[in-house]
């Protein structure tokens, strides 16, 4: 299993990096109150306008008859296949035999290659949020504080995508998921302790995420409300420890460090390696920034096929095989070295958390130390995103007489008015 | 139909006892001194029931887990309290039909087929037919406990014969005993606490409230509940007319645990935290306020109060200096604290730097008594005379320029208010009412510590009857030596007991039952029995136009 060696080796290598620290000076904790992909929207206004990061705007709705016909569908196939009163096609789970696209009807989302690469215009913009990963400042986009080299492929990729296109807070995919947290769905919070005597400029921070299963609590204008009191989870899967330094407020890694931290997406895992923070510890007492690395591609593209592939292509205007391809396309890590497969695409993520107090789990005391506490957490749970089982990101109709699949007769009204069945 | 053959009965019942209600309150009479000839028993008092008392009643009656999902009418606070308001109340249309709606509810969930063999306590011969040795058991066990008195014959046969009715036309006997229940708990002698004076019998010329009046006096006093069946039982023998009878029932009720409620109750009513039902802040300058926050800042002065009061029986003073509270997640936010438990509520001692003392500088007084977008030095002042001090004060004049005040922009209060007392007319009131307000000005709207507003730091110094004091615990200080300050508690036990204000004609009663309560140590628990033991407590008010020769017999 990938995840308990990795866990186990994560758990050795925290052990040495993070030894049970000595008190610190100083501890500021915060509970994230939003937290999305950090993905830069060039236009000035609206929420799909043309920009300087998609000068044609935000990509649009895909013509799926002509899809279906691209596919080997007759048109009349096609159009009954995406009429609403076709009965095989659910209100709720979207037309399952859209998957069937693929060479000999094979099932796109769960073998996208099947399926020529349909593309995904991609961010042409040169202007991009995140972090320097490689240290490298002639690659990458510009900040927008005018700093280069900031490693963001996966907003390059997915960037034009209306999942993730739009101002801040205001994507639809930042919207749906961060509700769900300030709903209660998840909670994370960040302790961050240094040895200095002043916080803002201290050389040796330690910086940890960790879950709580208190939950958010929203104040009375629907927002996240300050000074709530969250107990630590130790948690399996997801924790996440920097070494890092102060300047002027902002804590920035000192290391790259491998963690897992709970993504606000479908997948819910956010596997980052040599990721790092850049945080500024604002006035008012939150904290701003972000969390970047190289994660996985291969569960972004799966945590969408799981979310229902007919669904999330209807919704979201994108051909899913177009993101495996663009995923694969600009990966541009390898935790095997510069040779091995691109597996890893630069990513990250935007933070804004609140004044919070955290405790340690027994709620016993506030924490005052970085440590993990993976070696105390239990064994960790599948995620439970769905109430309806999907398979192969499909969600079969049980009481169809026949299901979605690439041998299925499509019968359009005009051959088969009342019997119509796949 | 039988329901709404009820609905009128009903009707025509509640407006039956309009009409008595209006002499409940007349002032009381002395008729005993001039009683020609034996008195007959006549209805001296009548108070609505309050929502806590029907929910604490039904629990008792039926069971805890019978579900009571109703708007109650609203109460009236009178004199400061709403158990003096209740002796006012009437029932309005709307009202009426929630209580039929909720009497409707019980009856279904007694008598559900789930529990109904344990309610109704016999079994009829035929579930088809009408049993009526077995409706009457049913109607008279019930009928005692929420009428706090055995039923007369004309009354369980009024009930009888809906159960009948009701049996005959849906073939089912529970189907018939749902309507008999339906029909007490829409009775005004359930939904109305009835008192009735009858004859004493060492001097038939005098009045005295009968056994079941006092028994329900005592217990919603205590209990906030109707009487158990072993008071009602010492109320049917007549042993509580004696000295030993009364005391023993009085250290009964006050031994048990369901003191607690009792003493809730009467909190919940002093306190005015009712208050919260209605409580708004605005979102932009209290975001941390919401309903949660609202539930639990009044849960807190309740928990607070009865484990100083009752539980630990500590000083009544020490209300308003102790630092030893309870709080939970919401409220450890507004107080900016962590919260260190892991259960919903945990004991907490506010520190010395938190300038907290009492239940004055708890969020709900500080919250409560405060406007929706600021703070209130005159509200809150206000409220510390009327509510501890039994000092109201009155209505401003109607032509005052509130205009200085209101501009929250500028300044500090205490200077705003300084600019509004330049009216003459203002000042003599607020001068009065204001130190104690200023006092508790480190504290905003919603009860968190500040010490700047609008850029000026705040001055909480404050000067009362001469005396000056700083700040919260400053004002803590200067009340808890204040005697009025427990002799205002006497009188609202009192006032709370027998449903009316205490006038002149009560000093030195008062005064009395205030020395006795300082020989306590200013107990709680044993003030409450003190006071619930006294003749004058259990002594009836007779109306002005009632006189033994006129009263109506009942």
């Amino acid at each position: 299993m990938r995840y308990s060696t990795g866990t186990a080796i994560a758990a050795f290598a925290l052990a040495a990096a993070f030894p049970a620290a000595a008190s610190a000076e100083w501890t500021k904790t915060w509970v994230i109150e939003w937290n999305e992909p950090a993905m830069y929207y060039g236009a000035k206004s609206g929420v799909i306008d043309p920009g300087t990061d998609c000068p044609k705007g935000t990509n649009p709705d895909i013509d799926w008859v002509q899809v279906m016909v691209n596919a080997g569908y007759t048109r009349e196939e096609a159009a009954w296949l995406r009429n609403p009163a076709n009965p095989t096609r659910s209100p709720v789970h979207g037309q399952n035999q859209m998957a069937f696209r693929g060479k000999d009807r094979a099932n796109v989302y769960i073998n996208p290659t099947s399926t020529p690469d349909p593309g995904l215009t991609p961010v042409s913009g040169t202007i991009g949020e995140g972090i320097d990963l490689d240290g490298n400042t002639k690659n990458g986009f510009t900040g927008l504080n005018g700093e280069k080299g900031i490693d963001n492929s996966f907003y390059r990729t997915l960037g034009c995508w209306k999942t993730y296109r739009g101002p801040q807070r205001l994507s639809s995919g930042a919207l749906q998921f961060n509700d769900a947290m300030r709903n209660g769905s998840w909670t994370t919070v960040i302790v961050a302790t240094g040895k200095g005597a002043d916080p803002m400029n201290d050389k040796d921070v330690k910086v940890g995420f960790y879950m709580s299963a208190d939950k958010i609590v929203k104040d009375g204008n629907g927002g996240v409300a300050l000074d709530y009191t969250f107990r630590i989870k130790p948690d399996a899967k997801y924790e996440a420890l920097y070494s890092a330094r102060t300047q002027n407020g902002v804590i920035a890694s000192t290391a790259p460090a491998d963690v897992m931290l709970r993504d606000p997406s479908y997948s819910q895992d956010l596997d980052l390696l040599r990721s790092r923070i850049s945080l500024k510890m604002k006035p008012d007492g939150s904290l701003q920034g972000y969390v970047g690395g190289y994660r996985a591609w291969a569960p972004v593209y799966k945590g969408w096929v799981d979310a229902r592939g007919p669904v999330i292509e209807a919704l979201t205007w994108v051909q899913l095989p177009g993101v495996y391809y663009a995923l694969q396309r600009n990966a541009d890590f390898s935790p095997t070295g510069t040779a091995g497969e691109k597996t890893h695409i630069s990513y990250a993520m935007r933070v804004d958390a609140l004044p919070a107090f955290v405790m340690t789990p027994d709620g016993g005391k506030q924490v005052t130390e970085i440590t993990s506490y993976k070696a105390s957490a239990p064994p960790p749970s599948k995620p439970s995103a769905t109430t309806f089982s999907v398979i192969d990101g499909l969600v079969p109709d049980r009481n169809a007489k026949v299901q979605a699949g690439p041998t299925a007769v499509i019968l359009p009204p005009t051959t088969a008015p009342t019997s119509a069945g796949q | 139909m039988a329901t709404k053959a009820g609905l009128v009965w009903a009707a025509l019942a509640v407006a039956g006892l309009f009409g008595a209600a209006t002499f409940t309150t007349a002032t009381p009479l002395p008729v005993w001194a001039q009683a020609a000839g034996p008195v007959t028993p006549v209805k001296v008092g009548v108070r609505r029931i309050t929502e806590t008392q029907y929910r604490h009643t039904i629990a008792d009656v039926f069971g805890p887990d019978i579900k009571i999902s109703a708007r109650f009418e609203p109460e009236k606070r009178e004199e400061g309290l709403l158990a003096v308001g209740s002796s006012q109340l009437s029932l309005t249309a709307s009202g009426f039909e929630q209580y039929f709606a909720l009497a409707s509810s019980i009856s279904e969930q007694a008598l559900g087929e789930a529990r109904r063999a344990e309610t109704v306590g016999c079994t009829p011969k035929d579930t088809r037919k009408m049993d009526e040795a077995c409706a009457r058991q049913f109607v008279g066990s019930y009928g005692q406990q929420l009428f706090r008195r055995p039923l007369t014959e004309a009354e369980t046969t009024a009930r009888l014969k809906p159960a009948s009715v009701g049996t005959q036309q849906s073939g089912d006997f529970y189907t018939g005993l749902q309507l008999a229940l339906t029909s007490l708990l829409m009775d005004p002698d359930f939904i109305f606490r009835m008192e009735t004076a009858e004859a004493d019998p060492a001097n038939p010329r005098t009045y005295r409230l009968d056994g079941y009046s006092k028994a329900s006096r005592i217990s919603y006093l205590l209990w906030d509940t109707t009487p158990d069946a072993e008071l009602r039982a010492a109320a049917s023998s007549g042993d509580i007319h004696t000295s030993a009878g009364l005391r023993k029932q009085l250290d009964r009720l006050v031994a048990s645990p369901r003191f607690e409620d009792g003493a809730r109750a009467f909190f919940t009513d002093m306190l005015q935290l009712d208050g919260f039902d209605n409580l708004i802040k605005d979102p932009a300058t209290y975001p941390k306020f919401n309903q949660a926050v609202a539930d639990s800042a009044k849960e807190q002065t309740l928990k607070t109060t009865i484990d100083l009061l009752v539980a630990k029986k500590r000083d009544y003073r020490d209300l308003f200096s102790s630092n030893e509270t309870f709080i939970n997640r919401y409220l450890a936010s507004v107080y900016k604290v962590p919260y260190s438990s892991s259960n919903a509520w945990a004991p907490y001692t506010f520190p010395e730097s938190s300038e907290r003392a009492g239940i004055l500088t708890q969020v709900s007084f500080l919250s409560l008594f405060a406007h929706p977008a600021g703070s209130s030095p005159t509200r809150r002042g206000v409220k510390v005379h009327e509510i501890f001090m039994c000092e109201p004060t009155p209505e401003p004049p109607a032509d005052v320029d509130f205009s200085k005040v209101q501009d929250s922009a500028k300044g500090t209060v205490r200077g705003r208010l300084l600019d509004h007392m330049e009216n003459t007319g203002c000042t003599a009131c607020h001068r009065r009412s204001d130190p104690p307000g200023l006092a508790l000005e480190h504290f905003d709207g919603l009860g968190q510590l500040r010490t700047m507003e609008n850029g000026s730091r705040i001055d909480v110094s404050a000067d009362l009857d001469g005396k000056k004091f700083e700040g919260a615990q400053g004002l803590a200080k200067y009340l808890r030596d204040d005697p009025k300050i427990p002799a205002c508690l006497v009188r609202n036990v009192y006032a709370y007991g027998v449903g009316r204000p205490t006038d002149e004609r009560d000093e030195d009663y008062i005064a009395d039952q205030t020395a006795a309560f300082a020989s306590s140590g200013y107990v709680l628990p044993s003030l409450m029995a003190q006071i619930a033991s006294s003749p004058e407590f259990l002594k009836p008010v007779i109306p002005r136009l009632a006189s033994p020769s006129a009263a109506k017999p009942l």
